[in-house]
């Protein structure tokens, strides 16, 4: 299994991961990579910034676990999930997904459901600033409802 | 993002505002200038050679916004509608904080206005001063916020110091510690939840816990504080040694137990 998983507080590329994945390999016929930035609105409408926490150890051994189900899912070449931690400001990256396949339906899907499982089983949590104040962030039924697709 | 005072060839280019709208628009930009702490004082006492430090920083301050497109090539002129210099003479810090904020109802933002009125008012303020301290410093000229044009608002922010990480652990290990001298186990409180229960770990001698298992430990915490009651809330989640575990799961001497609130990531 080709999975790399890195949680880092340092910013990352929009390119980040393709010149790993894709070195030296000619039998890749499709990559599909997502990536999640702040928004300057969320639960309230002026978000200035917001710190991300996680649970070291833990954090990388979910996500690694969530790659290897997408692994046993659908037919993967290479699986790369950074997310960063700390202080992001809005239009920063926080977390890229990047699944190379040897057809773009599987990279696809596969991508997706990643992102879904992240959402709901990876342990981090953010907390908002905003102009009013600071908060943590709730989580969502539509992210539980994303990841009951797969069941 | 593109840059727009440069043209495609990457040459320098003055922005066509023509069709913008007029709105209305606001930027406050700050510096301060550090300085000797008797500096400080003959300035706040007013008795420096050169007369009234303050009153002839603003007005410097003042005629620099108005001046700013002279100055910076690529900066439209504008008529200002508004442009005031706020000066605070900290002794604590040993410096002088000069604030200015200039407003107008325009096609452009008032940003290098702001920003060269404090740069002005800086060096008028070294200049008035110069007689008596030659080691003075003018630092931290930045903008502070912004509002108004298509850009949308800024608010600089106090960035926090470091990131909130718990645990010392790495990438696939489990963090252990000291060992305890009686059978124990180590818990953790996450997040949300650490901020709630006022404590980020703490140690428990199972000898204490009702049953070896998380519901005995949820009853051992609660027992020591009213505070930990919150752990028996449906949406409190908790890992054994980093693996996800429920009220029935059992705890065995040395284990990392933590307590989080539903996760957000992503």
């Amino acid at each position: 299994m080709n999975i790399q998983v890195r949680i880092q507080s340092a910013p990352f590329s929009l390119g980040d991961g393709y010149a790993s994945t894709l070195a030296q390999r000619t039998d890749i016929g499709a990559v599909v990579s997502f990536t999640g930035l702040v928004r300057d609105f969320n639960e309230s409408p002026d978000v200035t910034g917001l710190t991300l926490e996680h649970y070291p150890g833990m954090t990388e051994r979910t996500l690694e676990q969530i790659g290897e189900q997408a692994w046993q899912r659908w037919s993967l070449q290479a699986v790369y999930i950074v997310h960063r931690v700390g202080y992001l400001a809005p239009g920063d990256p926080i977390v890229r997904v990047l699944v190379a396949s040897a057809h773009r339906r599987e990279a696809f899907e596969a991508c997706d459901f990643i992102m879904d499982f992240l959402k709901t089983q990876a342990p981090f949590w953010k907390k908002e600033h905003s102009t009013q104040g600071e908060y943590w962030v709730k989580e969502r039924a539509t992210d539980w409802q994303d990841a009951e697709r797969w069941a | 993002m593109q840059l727009t005072h440069l043209n495609t060839r990457g040459e320098a280019n003055m922005v066509d505002v023509g069709d913008k709208h007029e709105t209305r628009r606001e930027a406050v930009a700050s510096g301060r200038v550090l300085m000797q702490p008797e500096t400080l004082k003959l300035l706040s006492d007013g008795e420096l050679p050169k007369g009234d430090v303050i009153a002839t920083a603003r007005i410097a301050g003042i005629q620099a916004a108005k001046r700013t497109h002279e100055l910076i090539p690529l900066c439209h002129s504008l008529a200002l509608s508004k442009v005031s210099i706020e000066f605070d003479i900290d002794p604590a810090q040993g410096c002088v904080h000069v604030t200015a904020l200039c407003r107008l109802n325009g096609r452009t933002g008032v940003e290098m206005e702001a920003l060269t009125a404090v740069s002005v008012a800086c060096l008028t303020l070294y200049d008035m001063c110069k007689a008596v301290d030659k080691d003075m410093c003018i630092d931290a000229v930045q903008l502070e916020s912004k509002r108004g044009g298509v850009r949308g608002d800024y608010q600089r922010s106090a960035r926090p110091q470091a990131p909130i990480v718990t645990g010392e652990g790495t990438a696939g290990e489990v963090t252990l510690g000291e060992r305890c001298a009686s059978p124990c186990v180590r818990v953790k409180f996450l997040a949300e939840l650490r901020e709630r229960v006022g404590v980020s770990d703490t140690v428990l001698d199972l000898d204490q816990v009702p049953s070896r298992d998380i519901a005995g430990l949820k009853a051992a915490l609660s027992q020591r504080d009213t505070r930990f009651s919150m752990l028996t809330d449906q949406r409190t989640l908790c890992a054994i040694n980093q693996v996800m575990a429920n009220d029935s799961a059992r705890i065995t001497d040395e284990d990392e137990v933590a307590f989080f609130p539903p996760v957000t990531g992503g």
